[in-house]
């Protein structure tokens, strides 16, 4: 299969570094819209919408937005990033992609994770102490549902199911994932499932992240799978301009606006001065962060370390503006993807008639 | 309008390209965004053969005189030290034991190293904090360790590592420029 190439969004309500008002939620729901068909038409493989249960993003419900997307677009596949699994019902989650496969035709997919946010564990009723237990036990009761219907199913977080009938059924295997940050317990999970894993790297070098790519293959032949057959994707931030110095100097007011609101100490928002973000956009930083030629050699780059299937950019976190937004999405599938999807299937053409 | 903080960082570094170089360097550029300030980096292994041939302060040649009289004089003292051998270098303990045995009493010092992993982040506290502990010298509570994973060549990679020099310098500026101050003042005065 072609390698993948993609953006997700978490729908984050930064404010403005110039008015230093954040967007209205409606404002950027319907600029997430736009994006996705942006992204659609440029030829881009996947458009991901994040779940976060606090003020400062606009979506808590990434099937309903993921649902108006599919109708605005043709081709390009939709996924949470993340469904937040342990404080949702994965009854629930899975009628709503069966639904969300239906609408698209057959191109939804989940990226299951335990998230990095704890609202929404109060919201629901759920005890954050229990987070590890329930998202083993729901996803457990995911992929039953998406085995069997009528499903029957026995777990120790949420009541039992017996010969239930769950609908609407999609017309197909819906793709799910599982997000993983920086825990090798994790890795180890996905790869005991046979899931494909979705790495998040959202900053300093990617290369520390190797040893996570080698234990998921690692542990999934010792569970019995082909771990030539697992798909393995890398999630950074990122942002595209014609030049280097373009990239930087429009995103970086607005990264380091979503990241005051995000990263704290001692209760304080802590700025990203621009040489860190620069240094982010280096050939061994973990950002998509500069030309079109600069994330061609990154994602080339990575590759030969990883042998992923797919990226996917948090494009222009803290909002930037949409213009930019789009160009940089025009960008990445435009200039970006075909040179990558090409040069890695020569590679992996000649890896093969190596063998 | 007050004269600029003099910083100085002495470097225990024995290579003119180094992981602990950049990374005072870096924080003398956070220290210079949000205060006025005036630096000087002083790099050890650039200091010998004068520094590692003396025994007693008066061998020292002009030079390396010279470097430990701006490090005496400095308003706030970067201390960097790569981590060799388990603690800071030779050739730094050899710097800071030509300084005067009180000339940094009360003076802000901000306690700076690197090292080859993380099983190296405790020099900051049971090694360098000791030894200006000594001195009497004001260390800030927070000090700055990286390990070679948070670099790539010379350029400070991880995100975490910029947060925590944002926390150290906005700690450690308002008591140096207190100080600072309260030391003009008695010249001040004269005037």
């Amino acid at each position: 299969m072609a390698f993948e190439l993609g953006i997700y969004h978490f729908g984050e309500l930064a404010p403005d570094p110039v008015t230093g008002r954040p967007p209205t939620p409606g404002v950027r729901i319907r600029e997430l819209i736009e994006q996705a068909k942006v992204a659609d038409q440029a030829g881009l493989d996947i458009f991901a919408v994040g779940e976060h249960h606090r003020g400062d993003f606009a979506v808590s419900a990434p099937a309903v937005v993921l649902a108006a997307m599919a109708e605005n677009t043709r081709d390009i596949k939709l996924s949470s990033a993340v469904s937040v699994l342990s404080s949702d019902d994965p009854v629930r989650v899975f009628q709503q992609f069966a639904t969300l496969d239906l609408i698209s035709g057959g191109r939804a997919e989940i990226i299951a994770g335990r998230g990095s946010y704890i609202e929404s564990f109060p919201l629901f009723g759920y005890d954050l102490n229990d987070y590890s237990e329930l998202f083993a036990d729901k996803l457990d009761l995911l992929l039953k549902l998406r085995a069997e219907n009528p499903v029957t199913w026995q777990g120790t977080t949420r009541p039992a199911l017996h010969e239930a009938d769950v609908s609407p059924q999609p017309e197909r295997e819906i793709p799910l994932w599982v997000a993983v940050g920086g825990t090798p317990a994790s890795v180890v999970r996905a790869a005991q499932l046979g899931l494909p894993m979705a790495l998040a790297i959202i900053g300093g070098s990617y290369r520390r992240f190797a040893p996570f790519a080698d234990l998921y293959r690692q542990a999934a032949a010792q569970f019995g799978h082909d771990a030539g057959t697992l798909k393995l994707s890398i999630n950074s931030p990122g942002f595209l301009a014609p030049t280097h110095r373009g990239a930087i100097e429009v995103s970086h007011p607005y990264f380091e606006s979503g990241w005051m609101a995000n990263h704290h100490q001692r209760g304080q928002g802590v700025p990203m001065p621009l040489a860190a973000y620069e240094a982010q956009s280096t050939r061994a930083g973990a950002f998509f962060l500069g030309s079109p030629q600069e994330v061609t050699d990154k994602i080339l780059d990575q590759w030969e370390l990883f042998h992923h299937d797919r990226v996917t950019i948090q494009m222009g976190f803290g909002n930037v503006p949409q213009r930019e937004m789009l160009r940089s999405i025009e960008l990445l599938g435009t200039e970006v993807a075909p040179v990558v999807r090409k040069e890695i299937a020569s590679r992996q053409e000649s890896a093969e008639g190596n063998r | 309008m007050s004269a600029p903080l003099r910083v100085v960082a002495v470097v225990g570094t024995t290579r003119s390209v180094s992981k602990t170089k950049a990374l005072a360097e870096l924080i003398i550029s956070r220290l210079a965004a949000h205060a006025d300030i005036s630096a000087e980096v002083i790099e050890i292994h650039a200091l010998t053969p004068g520094l590692g041939a003396a025994v007693e302060r008066e061998q020292l040649d002009e030079r390396a005189e010279a470097a430990i009289r701006a490090a005496e004089s400095a308003d706030l003292l970067i201390a960097a030290t790569p981590v060799f051998r388990g603690s800071y270098s030779g050739l730094f303990k050899h710097f800071f034991d030509f300084v005067g045995q009180y000339a940094l009493a009360g003076k802000p010092v901000l306690l700076v190293a690197t090292g080859g992993s993380d099983r190296h982040a405790m020099v900051i506290d049971q090694a360098l904090r000791p030894l200006f502990g000594f001195f009497q010298a004001w260390t800030a509570p927070m000090g700055v360790y990286l390990s070679s994973g948070d670099f790539d060549g010379t350029t400070v990679l991880n995100p975490e590592a910029y947060e925590r020099i944002e926390v150290a310098v906005n700690d450690v500026l308002p008591v140096a420029r207190l100080l600072a101050a309260a030391q003009a003042q008695p010249a001040a005065a004269a005037n």
